[in-house]
């Protein structure tokens, strides 16, 4: 049986290192999003009325794509002071993506996220899903 | 692997010599006593300066200041030296928060008169200075103007926009201004993450604090910086915020991609990096020079928010809140910065000195610290954590040869936020905190307790180590009083 998509926060000492699980490449990249927008915002954001955003992202590899992912989501919210938290992915390859995104307007953000780093980075195929590895700068 | 056991050397120096690992280029070496060479064996981040050891063109050694703590790629408290021209550059050795640094202000007042003025300065500045995360700041900047802060750094805010004095840029390192600082070789991205955050604090652990300063260690070097017992000083810990994060993104992505054109082959993938005298080494280092610019403007701009709200509170004039006469109410004491790559003289070769979370410290004889500190030695500050005591040091000549002239730049953290925040509750720091007359702003305490005194390790611990390995030298120490946590 594939695992729901999860998402925990490991220890580092001066970092944040996520964990991600996901039936299938689609979901791990939706669950990363999410854990990025926990980690950014407090919950119990209302659904977003603004537009849905096109995302379509390009990298060398699978890894350096979910980097790039992050990366694209913490620059959008930055500037356009949103966070992220419906997500589509609407296609996904080891080296292209394509989401469509819709953001709110945050009551109150918790902790800055600089970026996702290329530190112990890592994006695997499991039997029952993947998982994957990233740490996050705050 | 074998075991990361490092051999002493000296009394506050343990050794990994090169051949512990076959991918080494030069040997590995921290500043540390027993306490806290054990808790650097509690994270990765020996393992990590192993990683720095086989960075092409590495020389001497990869160097762990005492306050070394895990980080991604480097260590924090990471320092590395390659010799140009071929040297590499690796944007993940000076992070992504380009030039984070301290500046410390000087006033005119003095305890204990200044025991009731503190607390409507503090909450002064945290009407007056943006804090935390997503605040903009109030200056309104064209494009054109922001790319002169990149290409100019501070003399541009001091001389065309009057935020600040000349006698400012001289008590700045590198006055404030990197010569090789190209706008253009900044992405629009990272100009827009950067556009409105000039004068904002950020967050995280940067911070903001008044302090008193409580002990003088060296008379003569505290004269000189105009330091003395019971004097306010105010401290600034904050760097490039999103634009300097942004130059970062952009180059780690592009050095990644160009490591196989460059035949370089790394432990770490956020390690990635290129020849200075490469395209991508040569682009990087302009970009990373022009947010170094802007992180010592993002200093400037808070030190007139700060003079302005001094002179407010206090009743005094512009001229006073400027620091013009004998009584200044602000001089700037130094600014160092302390996440950054510069091209150093070491004899006759020209090295490009990577430092992560480690901070320059310079000795009396250089040439290349402000005239009047010639004698004395380059003002380093060590921040404690909050509610804990800072430092000032001035750096000694022996730390050329000891520690490619640098330094610790703080206490350093020993626990993750996960932990810190399982140990201490938010409301009863703030408690504790403002029982012992440290007033504190933050907007929230899941935050406070993140940076709360037992997440670091002690930073008298680590002050005392670069003092006796010859380093720098302690000069005074300053209590918060107040403090504005982003």
């Amino acid at each position: 049986m594939k695992a729901s998509s999860q998402h925990w926060f490991e220890e580092h000492t001066g970092e944040v290192q996520l964990h991600l699980v996901a039936p299938t490449l689609p979901q791990l990249f939706v669950e990363a999003g999410l854990a990025l927008a926990e980690l950014i915002a407090e919950d119990g954001i209302p659904t977003s009325e603004d537009p849905a955003e096109v995302v379509e992202i390009q990298a060398g590899d699978l890894e350096a794509l979910l980097v790039e992912w992050l990366n694209e989501l913490i620059f959008r919210g930055e500037t356009q002071h949103r966070v992220y938290r419906e997500l589509r992915v609407t296609n996904v390859s080891d080296r292209r993506l394509r989401a469509e995104i819709r953001g709110t307007r945050p009551d109150h953000l918790r902790t800055p996220v600089k970026a996702a780093t290329f530190h112990n980075l890592d994006v695997s195929l499991q039997p029952d899903g993947y998982s994957a590895t990233v740490v996050l700068d705050v | 692997m074998p075991a990361l056991e490092p051999r002493q050397v000296s009394e506050v120096m343990y050794e990994l010599s090169r051949d512990f690992r076959p991918d080494m280029h030069v040997p590995v070496r921290v500043f540390a006593d027993e306490e806290l060479l054990s808790q650097m064996k509690r994270d990765h981040s020996l393992e990590q300066l192993v990683n720095v050891s086989t960075l092409p063109g590495i020389t001497r050694a990869a160097l762990g200041m005492p306050d070394m703590h895990q980080g991604y790629g480097f260590p924090v408290g990471g320092v590395a030296a390659t010799l140009l021209p071929d040297g590499a550059i690796s944007p993940g050795g000076i992070g992504f928060d380009i030039n984070c640094g301290v500046r410390l202000l000087g006033s005119g007042l003095r305890y204990p008169d200044a025991e009731s003025v503190v607390p409507k300065l503090v909450h002064e500045l945290s009407r007056s200075i943006p804090i935390g995360y997503g605040r903009h700041g109030r200056l309104d900047l064209s494009s054109d103007e922001l790319d002169r802060v990149l290409n100019e750094g501070c003399s541009y805010l001091i001389h065309e926009k009057h935020l600040g004095l000349d006698a400012d840029l001289e008590l700045i390192e590198s006055r404030g201004s990197l010569p090789g600082a190209d706008a253009s070789r900044v992405s629009n991205r990272a100009k827009q993450r950067g556009q409105d955050q000039l004068g904002t604090l950020g967050g995280g652990n940067h911070f903001l604090e008044i302090q008193r300063v409580d002990a003088i260690f060296d008379e003569k070097a505290a004269q000189a910086l105009g330091l003395s017992l019971g004097q306010v000083t105010v401290l600034i810990h904050t760097g490039s915020r999103g634009l300097g994060h942004q130059v970062c993104t952009d180059y780690v992505r592009a050095m990644d991609q160009a490591l196989p054109r460059y035949k370089i082959s790394l432990p770490d993938r956020q390690l990635a990096c290129a020849p200075l005298s490469s395209a991508e080494g040569k682009e990087y280092f302009a970009a990373m020079c022009a947010a170094a610019n802007f992180a010592w403007a993002n200093r400037q701009v808070l030190t007139h928010r700060i003079r302005e709200t001094f002179a407010r509170v206090l009743g005094t004039g512009p001229s006073a809140a400027l620091g013009t006469g004998e009584d200044s109410t602000l001089r700037v004491i130094y600014d160092v910065a302390h996440n950054i790559a510069k091209l150093e003289q070491f004899g006759n070769q020209t090295l490009c000195v990577h430092r992560k979370g480690a901070t320059r410290a310079f000795g009396p004889s250089s040439s290349e610290i402000p005239a009047t500190y010639r004698g004395i030695g380059q003002p380093v500050f060590i921040p404690g954590s909050m509610g804990t005591v800072s430092f000032v040091l001035v750096g000694a000549d022996a730390s050329k040869e000891i520690s490619l002239s640098s330094t610790c730049h703080g206490a350093g953290r020993a626990l993750s936020r996960t932990a810190a925040k399982k140990e201490v509750i938010g409301h009863e720091l703030r408690k504790q905190l403002e029982a012992r007359g440290i007033i504190v702003r933050c907007p929230s305490n899941a935050e406070l307790a993140e940076e709360a005194p037992v997440a670091y390790k002690d930073v008298e611990r680590v002050v005392e180590v670069v003092t006796r390995a010859g380093i720098a030298k302690k000069v005074a120490r300053l209590v918060p009083r107040g403090v504005l946590k982003g």
